[in-house]
């Protein structure tokens, strides 16, 4: 792409920073040279996402453009390199160590915008594998899809922004804010790209520790016991998982004779029927801890409730997130047929206790952060449900709810911080007639709730109209679907009956409370870290194509994948042995990221063949 | 000369504290009361530190050279083993014995402590524990157990002043020897059924009745109870754990740190000698009558029990015991895997230990850096925001505790892992679900660790722990932190040299 080209192609952006750098008025040069940066880098971000952008690219050198297979490791490794320098930073320069954290957050995201540049088709991008542990098999391997491409760019959208709004309300221990907040994005980010189980591991629990100081360091009265009981809980989860790992890793080794935790090798293993259902829990029970499903949910509430703003925003936009994610690559990958055999049952869980409970406890709350804790239960309930009806139109509105719920859930909790810092209490009775006083704020506040609670127009709409309609066609949910529809449709009345009557108990009526009468509108701060989130409200909502065209390959593939696999172990599963599926029921699109089929043949091949013809014997 | 090259690691140590021994003993003596900060133990610090590395650098060279290959000296074969797996426990009795000096280096003068005798008497009970590690003759086993447990009761006194000191010491003394006393008692009951002393005839005995002198079981079994109850005494199972939170509490912090580290790991190397030299076969290491179920239980036990009791403990010092304890219980569970997979099982044995060792000094380093004169640091409220006042410090403590508790990528969750891995391996799957479910039980009282760190301050006019100044302490966390991370992150090559290490099963 020639100068004039790559001109041509950034000019609005451009245009966007100067208006936003010299439109506002009374800000110092500095702030307007940074606010026209962010405003460029945002119109330039929205801008790459339309797919014809790509054609240019592509046309330009008439084949698919390069893969760099280093990218995923820069988008890694940038915060957590980050937050071992910042370590090393004097804690008294606070605005050092605050614009390099940013700085770096920045860089990450837009790193992460380089997985834009190639065409997302079915398989993995981005491939990068290098042994670590040779003699166990434990190998660095991490790569993106369709689906976890929009999970890290997620998080590196949101990672910023949470960063950026703690600034502002934190004002004790910036340094280590800024280690916390750096390595939980790089452990964020690590899981969701990790097809390593033992790497995933490694990130799911180093995820922990900078959310639990979070929690605790800066988080409200009730903090020390919230923390506890976010990590305890997360704890027990995750030690299941590592015996269930290790006990599936096993069983691969006796079948193949070849150690592994590579994710796409492990898939073809299909465990004796009782092994394979307590892993199948094992796995699921961690991940629905993280999630949260009732009755597991409990950590939740408490954990939103006490952490400061920024933590809420990272916990509920982007940490859940590992839940779901993890139950659709690894419970459904690598366990599809009790998978598929409980899907009926689980789903009947998450509509009654995830949308319907979820939302009916929302409605009794008198903090309001506790209601949005509660309102996440609610919402991630729809992801699940659309993970276990398991259509593709299902599981794209599930990926794109997660997408969906982090934004507007951390709009959410970004704009509870704002009057929590104003008045230092989140009871709905305090307030009342806001709106008189906070024009702009109100606004937000009611574009932010429409989202959440889906209104056309917005992403929430988008997110579960497809959950929904995939609900409704699922065949995996049997005479049940038309049930949990009916039940997930029911909850997106609810969620307008707890969301609308706490905005209009808080912002209309009189405004009775004196204190409320002199409150501050949004600062620009504070407007600032809400606009790309409202931006993007928008854009999903009227351009929802953008997103669902990058993930449908990856989905339709793993949808395909997931039925045939669960159908072909229901026909090879034992009661007594494992056995190794036949590659030839997987796409080769999905094997082809294996390290062990890049550096040359497999000798299980014998195996597979025996076990292809016991199978035909049955 | 050639034919001491075997035996190297040992002679260096057992001649350096005698130099040691000299050295103190020519010093300019010190009365107890100076005010000073630095006496001549800090000189004696550095070279016992400087001993027990290079008894650790001599154990890497011999395994260099290959023990195999160098002659020994004749007759020393049954009572001295110089093998690969007395190799690998010098090399980790050492380093703990190290930085346990070290830290005595910073400690003692800091605490008016200052006396010289302290270092002499950790080099000979390294001495002895390296020798327990070697001992493949019930005779030499014994006399080294005692070599290395009346040093640490000596060790365990070392406040003099101090009635809780005495008490402790007079307590583990007691206790201690009654333990030693039904070791000893086994051995001779095993010595009356098999006739022999060393492990390798026992073993023979057992397993061929029709030898020479046919092996009366039902005594062989009798003695193998009393030895198995001796060894779970000195590696602090529950329920022969009750010395274990009054020595390490009563004990000055670097001397607990010792007894943490280089004792248990001692004693676990005198277990798996026992367990897997003399009763490695045969119906004794089956799991219908032998000792795998019983030490199996020992470990559930043990980790539940400790772990339970350590979440109730108001001292850190009491509740790192405790942890200590719940971490023998993992180690059990490695050693109840052994019959099933022997060398592996053997291997997650020593590399668990060595990342424990690393990991439990840098936690007692810790807590004796937290502390100063007047103001050791000893309970929960101690620590009470000293992340705000001293985050060097409380970062350091952190990576330790995180490494306790088995978080990545410390050499903790490393060993735990493999801990776990092996145990499935072995089919044994309700132990490592109890195993790793306790990992997360434990997490809850390291975690209040960091809890009063970061999250409490002070109490107004509350005491609070000074951290103190010492280069050695200092550089003692910083060699067991590099460790810690660089064991966590690239276990493999330890790994593979504890396979090589492991004792042969037949």
């Amino acid at each position: 792409m020639s100068a004039t080209d790559f001109l041509f192609a950034i000019w609005p952006a451009i245009l966007a920073g100067i208006v936003a750098a010299f439109v506002p008025r009374e800000m110092s040069p500095r702030q307007r040279v940074a606010l026209g940066f962010i405003a460029a880098i945002g119109l330039a971000s929205v801008k790459w996402l339309w797919p014809s952008e790509l054609p240019a690219v592509v046309a330009e050198g008439a084949k698919a453009p390069e893969e760099w297979p280093h990218l995923l490791n820069l988008i890694v490794g940038l915060p957590l390199v980050g937050g071992v320098v910042v370590m090393f930073m004097p804690r008294q320069l606070l605005s050092l160590v605050r614009g390099f954290t940013l700085v770096v957050m920045a860089a990450a995201f837009l790193a992460s915008l380089g997985l834009l540049t190639v065409p997302m088709t079915a398989g993995w991008h981005f491939n990068y594998s290098k042994d670590w542990m040779p003699g166990l098999g434990i190998r660095y391997h991490v790569a993106v899809d369709g689906i976890s491409l929009w999970l890290v760019i997620l998080a590196t959208f949101i990672t910023p922004i949470a960063a950026f709004a703690s600034f502002g309300s934190i004002k004790t221990r910036i340094k280590e804010l800024c280690i916390a907040l750096l390595f939980l994005e790089g452990a964020m980010i690590g899981a969701f790209v990790a097809l390593d189980l033992f790497v995933f591991y490694v990130f799911w629990e180093l995820v922990l520790v900078p959310m639990y100081l979070m929690i605790g360091i800066w988080g409200g009265t009730d903090r020390i016991k919230a923390a506890v009981k976010f990590f305890i809980y997360t704890m027990v989860g995750s030690v299941l998982l590592l015996a269930a790992i290790l006990y599936l890793v096993w069983a691969n080794q006796k079948l193949t004779g070849q150690w592994s935790f590579d994710y796409i090798d492990l898939s073809r293993v299909v465990l004796a029927r009782p092994a394979q259902m307590l892993c199948f829990w094992a796995f699921s029970l961690a991940f629905f801890i993280k999630v949260p499903m009732w009755p597991v949910h409990t950590w939740l509430p408490d954990a939103h409730t006490e952490a400061p703003t920024g933590g809420s925003v990272i916990l509920a936009a982007v940490l859940l997130k590992l839940g779901t994610y993890a139950y659709l690559r690894f419970s459904m990958g690598l366990f599809a047929g009790p998978a598929s055999s409980l899907a009926a049952n689980l789903a009947g869980v998450a509509v009654l206790g995830g949308v319907l409970y979820g939302a009916l406890v929302a409605w009794k709350q008198q903090d309001v952060k506790r209601l949005v804790a509660y309102s996440s239960v609610a919402h991630l309930g729809y992801v699940m449900l659309g993970l276990f009806g398991a259509t593709p139109s299902g599981m794209q509105g599930a990926v794109l709810q997660m997408v969906n719920h982090g934004i507007s859930t951390g709009a959410l909790f970004l704009l509870v911080g704002v009057i929590y810092d104003r008045r230092h209490t989140r009871q709905v009775d305090e307030f009342g007639g806001l709106a008189k006083v906070m024009p702009a704020y109100a606004t937000l506040f009611l574009i932010v709730t429409f989202a959440s609670v889906g209104v056309p127009g917005t992403n929430g709409f988008i997110g579960e109209f497809l959950v929904i309609s995939g609900t409704y066609v699922s065949e995996r949910l049997g005479v049940f679907g038309g049930i949990h529809t009916v039940g997930a449709a029911a909850g997106v009345i609810l969620s307008a009956v707890y969301m609308l009557g706490v905005v209009q108990k808080m912002f209309f009526g009189p405004l009775t409370n004196p204190k409320n009468k002199h409150l501050p509108d949004l600062t620009p701060r504070e407007a600032l870290a809400l606009a790309p989130l409202i931006v993007m409200i928008f854009v999903i909502g009227f351009f929802p194509g953008v997103f669902l065209d990058r993930m449908k390959d990856a989905i339709d593939m793993h949808h395909s994948q997931f039925k045939t696999v669960s159908g072909q172990a229901v026909l090879y599963s034992d009661e007594k042995d494992a056995k190794l599926l036949p590659e030839d029921v997987f796409s080769p699109a999905f094997l082809d990221g294996s390290p062990s089929r890049m550096t040359g043949p497999k000798d299980a091949e014998p195996h597979a063949k025996n076990d292809a013809a016991n199978g035909g014997a049955k | 000369m050639t034919r001491l090259m075997a035996i190297s690691p040992l002679l260096v140590v057992a001649l350096g504290g005698v130099l040691l021994m000299l050295a103190e003993a020519f010093s300019h003596r010190r009365e107890e009361g100076d005010v000073r900060h630095t006496g001549p133990s800090s000189e004696l610090a550095l070279g016992t530190a400087v001993t027990l590395l290079a008894g650790a650098i001599m154990a890497a060279a011999v395994w260099m050279v290959g023990p195999e290959k160098l002659e020994t000296l004749p007759g020393l074969a049954p009572y001295y083993v110089a093998d690969r797996f007395t190799l690998f426990f010098t090399f980790t009795i050492c380093l703990g014995g190290a930085l346990a000096a070290l830290l005595a280096g910073g400690y003692l003068p800091e605490h008016k402590l200052d006396r010289g005798e302290f270092y002499p008497l950790l080099t000979f009970g390294t001495v002895g524990a390296i020798l327990l590690a070697a001992a493949g003759d019930l005779l030499s086993l014994f006399i080294a157990l005692e070599t290395m447990s009346l040093a640490v009761y000596a060790l365990t006194g070392f406040r003099r002043t101090s009635p809780r000191s005495t008490e402790a010491a007079v307590k583990y003394f007691l206790l201690g020897s009654f333990a030693a006393v039904l070791l000893l008692y086994g051995g001779a009951l095993l010595y009356g059924a098999t006739g022999h002393t060393d492990l390798a005839g026992i073993r023979a005995a057992i397993m061929h009745p029709a030898a020479a002198k046919p092996a009366n079981l039902a005594l062989v079994l009798v003695a193998a109870a009393l030895i198995l109850c001796g060894l779970a005494f000195k590696v602090s199972a529950v329920p022969f754990h009750m010395w274990t939170p009054d020595a390490y509490e009563g004990a000055p912090t670097p001397a607990t740190g010792y007894m943490a580290v280089a004792v248990k790991t001692a004693a676990f190397a005198m277990m798996l000698r026992v367990l897997v030299g003399g009763f490695g076969d045969g119906a004794l290491a089956s799991w219908a009558a032998g000792w795998p179920p019983v030490l199996a239980l020992l470990a559930v036990v043990t980790m539940t029990g400790a772990n339970l009791v350590a979440g109730r403990q108001e001292s850190v010092k009491r509740m790192l015991a405790y942890s200590s304890i719940a971490h023998a219980g993992y180690v059990l569970v490695a050693v109840a895997t052994i019959p099933r997979a022997s060398e592996e099982a053997q291997a997650s044995v020593m590399y668990y230990l060595l990342a424990y060792t690393v990991s439990t000094i840098g936690a007692f380093g810790a807590l004796v850096l937290c502390g100063s004169r007047g103001a050791e640091a000893v309970s929960y409220e101690d620590l009470a925001g000293l992340g705000k006042r001293h985050p060097a410090v409380a970062i350091a403590f952190t990576l330790f505790l995180l490494s306790l508790t088995g978080v990545p990528p410390t050499a903790g969750f490393f060993g735990k892992w493999y801990v776990a891995k092996t145990t499935i391996g072995a089919g044994l799957y309700p132990l490592a679900i109890v195993l790793l479910l306790n990992s997360a039980l434990a997490a809850y009282y390291y975690l209040r660790v960091l809890v009063y760190m970061y999250m409490r301050d002070p109490a107004p006019g509350a005491p609070i722990a000074k951290p103190m100044r010492s280069g050695y302490v200092v550089g003692a966390l910083v060699i067991a932190g590099v460790l810690v991370l660089a064991l966590g992150i690239w276990p493999t090559t330890p790994i593979e040299l504890a396979v090589q290490a492991a004792l042969t099963a037949r």
